[in-house]
């Protein structure tokens, strides 16, 4: 294995770090939304989200990835392999963000909120400056142990072709014959992601915490 | 559209066939998973550091690695450590070691939530080792651990169509053939998805039995 | 009502968690149809007592005897195997604080679990004998009930059912109704008082003062864990030997709450 074959991995880096950032950020507030409107509980609409989240939640990525890619051109909407595995992601994990969103939604202080509304709150302001900071609080966790299980998930972009770090490693492999070291390679470029993920997951954990028990 | 369904109703069988597979795939290494978790978890307690070590190695180093890379590296990888495993045996085998490893924290956790005192009852009552974890450890375990365990199953299935990837006959793998030869690709992947969502319904139902034999004991 | 032959037989037992001693040089005996309270301020080493006499906990000096037989050292002088150990234990009951039932069997399946399982004795038997005392503590009609929907003090009988359904040779109570609601606490001493009149030998830890007075044989003061006096309750209480002794009688001289306890105690 070259050092050229390391920067190719190293670029296919740069893409899923891309493309899960993309996700992420795209993900978080639509996430976000379809918790307010199942929370808000608008007739009909929250039932479709309702469903649409449950059957999210149970689909595998690749399946919904090929679908993506397949079908969309079919009905008119053309889509490359970076596009499809932007979407494929971003409703993949604002469907669970949904659910993280939705607990902290659920389990918020009803009388938090009536103590805003007594003070003549109007509800922009009530959920800008007392909901939200308090879900976004309690929802990290959450949210960041989506994100790590977003950068797991990624290596099926490779079945559409796009080259991240599993697709550089795989075809590396295939032309050297030694598909073992590239492999290594990628595992040593995902641990360190997931890693700080899931530490910096652990550190908000305990901070919020020590943070109840001083309380 | 319907007319790309009445395709897909066709090509029921394969359909079919790969639904089995999956579930047999999930099945079979869920099962597996958890049995392996009963003995990565009491390695994650070892009082023994290199143990102990050792456990916990490999359940953060599992947790670290996307399991379509370690799928890879069974089928792809060990035949150049002279390992040659055919398709089937790597995705049960990749399946059942990832999750294992998550079955392992599971236990563990719900290990650490387990009261005390109705365990020390059972040693001051006479039951050793054996008989006091067959009789009075295991079951309040599982109905605790229940609710955690059928999400991990629920991950094992959407796990599970990453084989496609080596050529495994599972649903994904078995929609994709027909659309790719008939050109149906959404009613093709629609019915699949549609199918996925019916197995994780069937586990939530079964998770919620669970838990209403775990309440009644609460 | 004391017969002459020793059931219990501590000797020189002491224990250490880390750097801190917890018990030291334990000496004291109980003959059969003896009721010892133990009692003493918290943190007096009263609980690790309790258990290092069925070996829950190990003692690091001092025999502790049950019937002649050591308990946790063989006849060759080596520590118990499990089985041994577990065998010796089926000799003596015990009731425990937070009640320490086993939440996924029904009241009926607790008592006949360790009877079954581990003295290995026949169900139909060892049934009717659960069924009895299902019976003697009250609570016949919840034999097929989960603990989980018992109150406190049912917990608690059911508990002492359980370990009296082992037929053991002695007792040992570790603070029995510190955990429940005062207005629970009554029918847990009944059954226990009965227990001590019908001449079963027991070891109780509580802080059931008024109880204690009326139920023990003999009480055993602890303080920072060692035997400071050891005297009839009604020598005790009235006239205690010790300062230690005095302060702590004087400290509990105002608990006339737990003579309400035969009052308030019914079957529920």
């Amino acid at each position: 294995m070259t050092a050229g074959d390391v920067l190719a991995i190293l670029r296919g880096a740069v893409v899923t770090v891309t493309l899960s950032l993309v996700g992420i950020l795209i993900g978080l507030p639509i996430g976000l939304g379809l918790a307010l409107l199942r929370w808000a509980n608008v007739p009909v609409v929250a039932k479709i989200v309702a469903v649409y989240v449950s059957v999210l939640r149970a689909t595998p990525l690749v399946t919904l990835l090929l679908l993506l890619f397949f079908a969309l051109p079919n009905i008119g909407i053309p889509v490359n392999p970076v596009s499809a595995a932007i979407l494929a992601l971003v409703m993949n994990t604002s469907a669970f963000n949904c659910e993280v969103w939705r607990a902290a939604l659920v389990n918020f202080p009803k009388d938090q909120y009536e103590a805003a509304q007594s003070v003549g709150m109007r509800a922009g302001l009530r959920f800008r400056r007392i909901v939200l900071p308090q879900i976004v609080r309690v929802s990290l966790p959450g949210l960041v142990n989506e994100m790590s299980l977003l950068i797991k998930v990624t290596p099926v972009l490779a079945v559409v072709g796009v080259v991240d770090i599993t697709r550089a490693a795989v075809r590396i492999g295939a032309q050297t014959y030694e598909p073992l070291p590239p492999f290594l390679v990628a595992i040593a470029l995902y641990a360190p992601i997931v890693f700080v993920l899931v530490s910096l997951q652990r550190w908000i954990e305990r901070r919020q915490s020590i943070a109840e028990a001083a309380a | 559209m319907i007319h790309d369904f009445g395709i897909v109703w066709d090509e029921r069988s394969l359909l079919l066939s790969g639904l089995a597979n999956t579930t047999i795939l999930s099945v079979l290494s869920a099962a597996a998973a958890l049995l392996l978790g009963f003995v990565v978890t009491p390695a994650l307690m070892s009082k023994r550091r290199p143990v102990a070590w050792a456990a916990r190695g490999f359940v953060d180093g599992m947790r670290c690695v996307p399991f379509l890379l370690f799928a890879y590296i069974i089928y792809y990888g060990l035949p150049s450590l002279g390992v040659r495993l055919d398709n089937w045996t790597s995705g049960l085998l990749a399946l059942t070691i990832y999750n294992a490893a998550y079955m392992a924290e599971i236990l563990r956790g719900a290990w650490a939530a387990q009261p005390r005192e109705p365990i020390e009852a059972g040693t001051a009552f006479g039951f050793s080792e054996v008989r006091l974890f067959r009789r009075l450890i295991l079951l309040p375990l599982l109905l605790a651990a229940g609710p955690v365990i059928g999400n991990q199953m629920i991950q094992i299935i959407k796990d599970s169509a990453f084989l496609t990837i080596i050529a495994l006959p599972e649903l994904t793998h078995a929609a994709s053939s027909i659309q790719s030869r008939h050109y149906v690709p959404f009613a093709a992947f629609i019915t699949a998805v549609f199918l996925y969502w019916g197995l994780c319904l069937v586990i939530e139902v079964g998770v919620s039995s669970i838990g209403r034999v775990a309440d009644a004991r609460r | 009502m004391a017969d002459g032959s020793k059931v219990l037989d501590v000797a020189g037992v002491s224990k250490r968690f880390g750097d801190l001693g917890v018990l030291s040089d334990i000496s004291f005996q109980v003959d059969k149809g003896e009721t010892v309270c133990v009692l003493g301020p918290s943190g007096s080493g009263k609980s690790t007592l309790l258990r290092c006499i069925n070996w829950l906990e190990r003692p690091d000096a001092g025999q502790v005897y049950l019937n002649g037989t050591q308990v946790g050292i063989n006849g060759a002088g080596v520590v118990m195997n499990d089985r041994d150990l577990s065998q010796t234990r089926t000799r003596i009951g015990m009731v425990f604080q937070h009640f320490a039932l086993w939440p996924h069997l029904t009241v009926l399946q607790n008592l006949m679990e360790a009877p079954i399982q581990v003295q290995r004795r026949p169900k139909a038997e060892v049934r009717d004998e659960a069924l009895a005392l299902l019976s003697k503590v009250g609570l016949l009609e919840k034999q097929n009930a989960f603990p989980a929907k018992l109150s406190g003090g049912q917990k608690q009988r059911v508990g002492i059912a359980r370990a009296l359904a082992m037929r053991p040779d002695l007792l040992l109570f570790d603070e029995p109704t510190s955990a429940l609601d005062p207005e629970l606490v009554g029918e847990v001493l009944l059954v226990m008082r009965d227990l001590a009149r019908e001449g079963r030998t027991m070891v109780i830890v509580t802080h059931e003062m008024a109880f204690a007075r009326e139920a023990a044989t003999r009480i055993l003061f602890l303080d920072r864990g060692r035997v400071i006096e050891t005297a009839a309750p009604d020598r005790f209480f009235a006239h205690p030997e010790t300062e230690r002794a005095r302060q702590f009688v004087q400290r509990y001289a105002g608990d006339t709450g737990g003579l309400q306890w035969q009052r308030l105690g019914k079957r529920s």
